[in-house]
């Protein structure tokens, strides 16, 4: 099997191999669109490749011709052109369907877990020491005010959390505190939920606003608890440094 | 000339740069799919009249369900660590001009106190679910509430815009109507789609808003009702949509694509036969 329009496919296949399957070996998954939008690039290359002059063109064009127009088919022939000629329409058909028809899926929702904090709240440390005492109180504390939703284990899973979207943060988990500050922290439960800013949809959050009723020093304490019982430690600015 | 084989390798190349066409459908990145619980009700469309005096009627039953996690109220004091309702199935219907939602959900004593609520985000501001507290970075809306209590056996239309702002609304546009049975309540409220008062939400067909939903057990516990005020079971925001009318224009726009692509088709198929170049 030769000439261009195979070897048109052969490229285009081989394109959408590396793109889909190769890449992400290496990298992050490319969206379904960019790899689209590359198979479409390559393809005008071989087109216009393909279109140069008369004989390329015959070459690239003369197989498709002569099987559009039937002339001379016998069997296997005259089936696949007959059914190239009923399935065009009827993607036609669908692709107009499947564009027009109405979405029933729920607004999308692009909720950012960790927004930027107020400035107010940026470079503040914890201002205890990480004494054994103030850690074991800092646990105690988060036993009696946390836990029913983030769970006694720090994993997410407390009695209350199956009612919740989005569902309680899961400290355990290293793309949660490992990745904040305590400053971070200190933020996020002294002002609750309904201190994120309007990308961290503040008005389906549970997290209450703790300000309203544990004094600072709690706050700090609790921190304390949740990274040691976490197993977590907080990103501090000279990891970022590096 | 073609002979079998090359007709077979032209399907082929056909197939290959169709496969890249037909791709195209798929450009966009499908929806992530959602594994745990539902996230939306759809009250779907039905001609006549709606279920609404009866939560047991037959047309509930060939009705689809969502269901829904509830917590206990843990956001804010007074809170309360363990509630009775643990999820509700929730149904929904409407005929273009009333809606009626139906929630069932497990209460193994039928008690005076027993009361269910939808709460729903009106107009275009978001507001927090716990009756439309105030945000610090983001500018709220109000909720409208309704509100269903056993013992009063109807249904009370409700605004709130923050903590302590709950209030009966002047206007009542909801109606309700509970039946226990075998440990189970099933309560269906019912309004009219679209008011004229502002303070409650308005439901367009096809359009998705904003719902909650919360229960209280009303049993009494050593002289003490157990479930009341801030103290019930909760869900933050889902969604819900009056399902339209099926748009049957589609189709007609369908058969043109049809029809054009064949004439495409036909106009091509003939010039190749005369030996003209397309």
């Amino acid at each position: 099997m030769k000439g261009p329009i195979f070897s048109g496919a052969i490229i285009l296949a081989g394109m959408f191999i590396f793109l889909k399957f190769l890449l992400p070996l290496v990298t992050a998954p490319l969206p379904a669109s960019l790899i689209y939008l590359y198979l479409a690039l390559v393809l005008s290359g071989i087109m216009i490749y393909g279109t140069m002059s008369a004989p390329s063109l015959e070459a690239m064009m003369g197989p498709i011709f002569r099987f559009l127009s039937g002339k001379g088919q016998t069997g296997a022939g005259q089936i696949a052109r007959l059914a190239v000629l009923v399935m065009f329409p009827l993607l036609v058909g669908w692709q107009t369907y499947s564009r027009l028809v109405p979405s029933d899926l729920p607004p999308a929702e692009n909720r950012t877990i960790h927004p930027a904090p107020p400035g107010e709240f940026v470079g503040l440390s914890n201002p205890y020491p990480k004494t054994p005492e103030n850690i074991m109180m800092g646990k105690g504390l988060y036993a009696a005010y946390c836990s029913p939703c983030h769970g006694a284990n720090y994993d997410g899973k407390g009695p209350a959390a199956p009612g919740f979207n989005p569902p309680p943060a899961n400290f355990s988990d290293p793309g949660t505190i490992a990745q904040l500050q305590e400053a971070y922290l200190f933020w996020r439960i002294k002002k609750g939920g309904v201190g994120l800013p309007v990308e961290g949809m503040p008005w389906k959050s549970a997290m209450p606003r703790w300000e309203e009723e544990l004094p600072e020093e709690f706050i700090w304490k609790i921190i304390m608890g949740e990274y040691d019982g976490a197993h977590q430690s907080p990103r501090t600015w000279e990891e970022e440094e590096e | 000339m073609l002979n079998g084989r090359g007709s077979l390798r032209t399907l082929l190349i056909f197939g290959l740069f169709g496969v890249l066409w037909f791709s195209s459908v798929f450009a966009n990145e499908p929806p992530a799919s959602e594994d745990v619980g539902s996230v939306s009700v759809r009250m779907y469309q039905i001609e006549g009249s709606l279920p609404s005096e009866d939560p047991n009627s037959s047309q509930w039953d060939s009705v689809p369900s969502s269901e829904f996690n509830l917590a206990p109220q843990v956001h804010w004091p007074p809170r309360i660590q363990e509630v009775t309702v643990k999820s509700v199935k929730v149904k929904g219907v409407h005929n273009g001009q009333e809606l009626a939602i139906l929630v069932e959900y497990a209460d193994p004593t039928e008690d005076a106190a027993d009361a269910a609520a939808l709460e729903f985000m009106v107009g275009d501001k978001p507001a927090h679910f716990a009756h439309g507290q105030e945000m610090l970075q983001v500018e709220g809306g109000p909720v409208n509430i309704w509100f269903w209590k056993n013992e009063s056996g109807k249904a009370v239309d409700m605004s709130a815009k923050g903590f302590k702002t709950l209030e009966s609304q002047p206007h009542q546009d909801v109606q309700a109507k509970g039946v226990w049975q075998n440990g189970t309540w099933k309560v269906v409220f019912s309004r009219s789609l679209k008011t004229e008062d502002s303070q409650d939400v308005q439901v367009e067909e096809g359009e998705w808003r904003s719902v909650a939903f919360a229960f209280w057990d009303g049993a009494v516990v050593d002289g003490l009702v157990k479930e009341k005020g801030g103290q019930k079971a909760v869900s933050t925001w889902w969604y819900i949509r009056a399902e339209p009318t099926a748009d049957n224009s589609i189709f007609g726009w369908v058969i043109l694509g049809l029809a054009l692509a064949a004439a495409f088709e036909l106009v091509i198929v003939r010039k190749l036969r005369k030996g003209q170049s397309v």
